[in-house]
């Protein structure tokens, strides 16, 4: 429990700093990045905090269930332009492989 | 029975239950990338929805209860991002430029093409979030003016397309040397690709759950001051 305390305590600050200075970025986004600089600055991830993770990491897509289910008020647009829609997915898929391969394939690579 | 579909409790155990069974098929399926749970899990609770003839608000007042744990496990995404970094420590230049080119390509392609063929703004906006992780993607796009529940379509679509084409399309070119393959489905299929990487190797799966952080993170930062101001 001490891991999900450390989280919600940074999604509070992130909140915090997001309505402070009216940032453009998520909260959640900010309070994620706050973690990572004090996770940067402690040197290791705390055991209680490994633990949370280990435990919500694979619920995540339960999380997201609630969300995605509002597919359902988007009938209308689905109906118009869903096979279009997936014709872009898949066009704009091809060139950003293509760059990935392109950069990191270039040149030596030692690993 | 129809009280019985009023109540927020029932919602919330109705989106559990869709889930544990998409996770049952997806595991039954020999882990298929056409099949990740949470596609099966909405398809099903979607599905009850229409059936029972249930409003999306209605619904959420359950739902709500589930999406409550969605900021706190955005937070939490620092901790594999943390534990990953040394992964790119002797190469982390090339490594953030494939990610800001990678990433950046695809989505500048898919929101010019929805802008110039379908010629709807909100849309446009929504699908450029579609190469970053769920949770992000839906936070962002509610922050741009998009369409959370289409974002979220988006994302799950593109993972899979991304996990499909990415491997075989590299192999194509001659660039399939493991680091490439994993950073490419970080990139391009966010979570459902490095779900794919982990199956083809220790090494793909680092490199594509880096990739996968660093371009929700990046995307994040710079997308909201962005959209708004180029399309």
């Amino acid at each position: 429990m001490p891991g999900l305390l450390i989280l919600l305590a940074c999604l509070l600050l992130g909140h915090f700093f997001h309505n402070v200075f009216t940032l453009p970025v998520p909260a959640a986004i900010i309070g994620m990045l706050i973690l990572l600089v004090s996770l940067l600055l402690v040197g290791k991830t705390p055991q209680s905090l490994q633990q949370t993770t280990r435990t919500l990491s694979p619920l995540l897509p339960l999380f997201l269930m609630p969300v995605s289910t509002g597919i359902v008020t988007q009938g209308e647009t689905i109906a118009r332009h869903g096979p279009a829609l997936l014709v872009i997915l898949i066009v704009s898929l091809i060139p950003g492989i293509l760059v990935c391969g392109w950069i990191m394939g270039k040149g030596y690579f030692h690993d | 029975m129809t009280e019985l579909l009023q109540l927020p409790l029932f919602w919330a155990s109705a989106t559990l239950a869709a889930f544990l069974i998409g996770q049952q098929v997806y595991l039954r399926s020999g882990s298929n990338p056409l099949f990740p749970p949470i596609l099966i899990g909405v398809a099903l609770l979607s599905g009850l929805l229409l059936l029972t003839g249930t409003p999306y608000p209605v619904y959420m007042q359950g739902g709500e209860l589930i999406n409550m744990m969605l900021g706190p496990v955005i937070v939490m995404l620092a901790v594999p991002l943390y534990q990953y970094l040394h992964t790119m420590r002797r190469h982390w230049q090339r490594v953030i430029i494939a990610i800001a080119c990678g990433s950046g390509t695809t989505i500048v392609v898919a929101g010019a093409l929805t802008y110039w063929w379908i010629g709807d703004l909100p849309l446009s906006r929504t699908i450029a979030t579609k190469s970053i992780t769920t949770p992000v993607a839906v936070a962002i796009s509610d922050q741009v003016g998009g369409l959370a529940a289409m974002a979220s379509a988006f994302v799950i679509a593109t993972g899979i397309l991304g996990a499909l084409m990415a491997p075989p399309l590299l192999r194509l070119i001659r660039r399939d040397q493991p680091h490439t393959v994993g950073l490419t489905l970080g990139i391009c299929a966010h979570a459902i690709g490095t779900s794919r990487a982990l199956e083809l190797g220790q090494q793909q799966a680092a490199y594509a759950a880096l990739a996968m952080t660093l371009t929700a993170t990046l995307h994040a930062l710079v997308l909201p001051s962005l959209l708004p101001w180029l399309i």
